[in-house]
């Protein structure tokens, strides 16, 4: 089906979502709660955008809203402009700390006021690292609480049993929330201290021994599989090919 | 109340087991174990995530999120003082402080003897004979400072001598 968006118009499939048809046309709408992986959470509200319906005007979060009828869409009226420009700065107030959340701040041109702010938070409470950990299998944090109080934490705060320190939660996080240390061969994450192992062959230290049985056992690994890091399994791969093609000749 | 977990695990099996292991049966569970506990115990929580399947955080987010759960034992008199706008302007607030004047917690805290607690709720939907409190399942109407603390006498209670009465 056809929609238009910004005055242009645009194949969209039925049932996409505003954001991913504006994706794929290469329009540009900024996102911060968003990844392809789980979708849509319309939780960070970034992606606002003003749609037109039969004469009549709103706005919706580009990343939730599925198209499903003959649509007009502007990604970047003043009205737009303006209501992102006070998301970034009410996300700014909420995490002061944020790198990212200081450039947009600057970028978007906001005016500081005197909304009062915890001058250490970082997270904007975008839920991915929750995602992450629930996709991965783990689901050792959630966000707790609720109103002003929201945060994630591992249950009571303690170290998890679920946990197996992968990081994935540190990774995707946008705002570098998530505080991950490796000192020597032990890495902290979620008031847990993991072991490190090394990799096999390039002895550099890669996972947890918590992530490897994790994922030996999700994948049923037989005992023979090698401890390998991301770029040796590669290799490892590679020359599997290569000594299969030289068998073939 | 204080309650022996040891003493009643037995039971908290039986009513989480009760219902089906199924997920939408998660907050009947919940309320009933805060019935009988008179606060949610992680023993508690722990078994309902065995029991419905459902990851313990996502177990521990729920229960964080509503405010009729309590994580922590609560007193055996729990005083609600209801703070909705109609109890507010008859002054709830100074009731609340009553409240820390005579028994020293503030809203969300237990006394030290376990004897009571105090939460603020937001409306009891009693507006007409406010400022209300409830203390367990019992109403006291057009509550006064005076009344306050002849209320907290009546269920054994030490008024501080501070508390100005």
């Amino acid at each position: 089906m056809q929609i238009i968006i910004d005055g242009k118009k645009i194949d969209a499939v039925y049932g996409d979502t505003i954001l991913e048809t504006c994706r794929k046309a290469d329009i540009y709408i900024p996102t911060l709660c968003y990844h392809e992986a789980f979708g849509g959470q319309g939780r960070c509200r970034l992606c606002m955008v003003e749609l037109e319906k039969e004469g009549q005007k709103k706005m919706v979060a580009a990343c939730t809203y599925p198209i499903t009828e003959k649509i007009e869409v502007r990604t970047s009226t003043p009205l737009i402009k303006k209501t992102r420009r006070n998301i970034i700065m009410l996300l700014y107030k909420r995490a002061p700390n944020s790198l990212l959340l200081q450039k947009l701040f600057r970028e978007y041109e906001c005016q500081d006021n005197s909304l009062k702010e915890d001058p250490a938070e970082r997270c904007i409470l975008c839920n991915l690292c929750v995602q992450a950990c629930q996709e991965i299998g783990s689901n050792a944090i959630s966000l707790i609480m609720r109103g002003t109080d929201k945060r994630v934490a591992s249950p009571y705060d303690e170290a998890s049993e679920a946990c197996t320190g992968c990081g994935a939660c540190a990774l995707i996080c946008p705002t570098a929330a998530i505080e991950m240390v490796e000192e020597g061969n032990k890495r902290s994450i979620w008031n847990k201290t993991f072991e490190l192992l090394a990799c096999e062959r390039c002895g550099k230290l890669y996972t947890t021994k918590e992530q490897w049985e994790f994922t030996a056992k999700k994948n049923n690994a037989c005992a023979s599989d090698r401890q390998l890091c991301e770029s040796c399994r590669k290799k490892a791969v590679a020359e599997k090919i290569k000594a299969y093609q030289a068998a073939e000749h | 109340m204080a309650v022996d977990i040891n003493q009643i695990q037995e039971k908290i099996h039986v009513i989480i087991y009760a219902y089906p292991g199924e997920k939408r049966y998660i907050l009947a569970m919940m309320q009933d174990l805060q019935k009988i506990c008179n606060y949610l115990p992680r023993e508690g929580l722990e078994l309902i995530a065995e029991h419905t399947g459902v990851a313990f955080s996502e177990i521990y987010s729920l229960a964080t999120f509503y405010k009729a759960f309590s994580l922590v034992p609560r007193g055996k008199y729990n005083i609600k003082v209801c703070d909705g706008t109609a109890c507010h302007i008859k002054g709830s607030a100074v009731i609340i402080d009553q409240v820390f004047n005579s028994l020293g917690i503030k809203p969300g805290e237990t006394t030290e003897d376990g004897l009571f607690s105090l939460e603020t709720v937001n409306c009891l939907g009693a507006c007409a004979i406010a400022p209300v409190l409830m203390v367990n399942e019992k109403i006291y109407p057009k509550v006064s400072s005076s009344g306050l603390l002849d209320i907290i006498k009546a269920y054994g209670g030490h008024v501080h001598e501070d508390g100005k009465s």
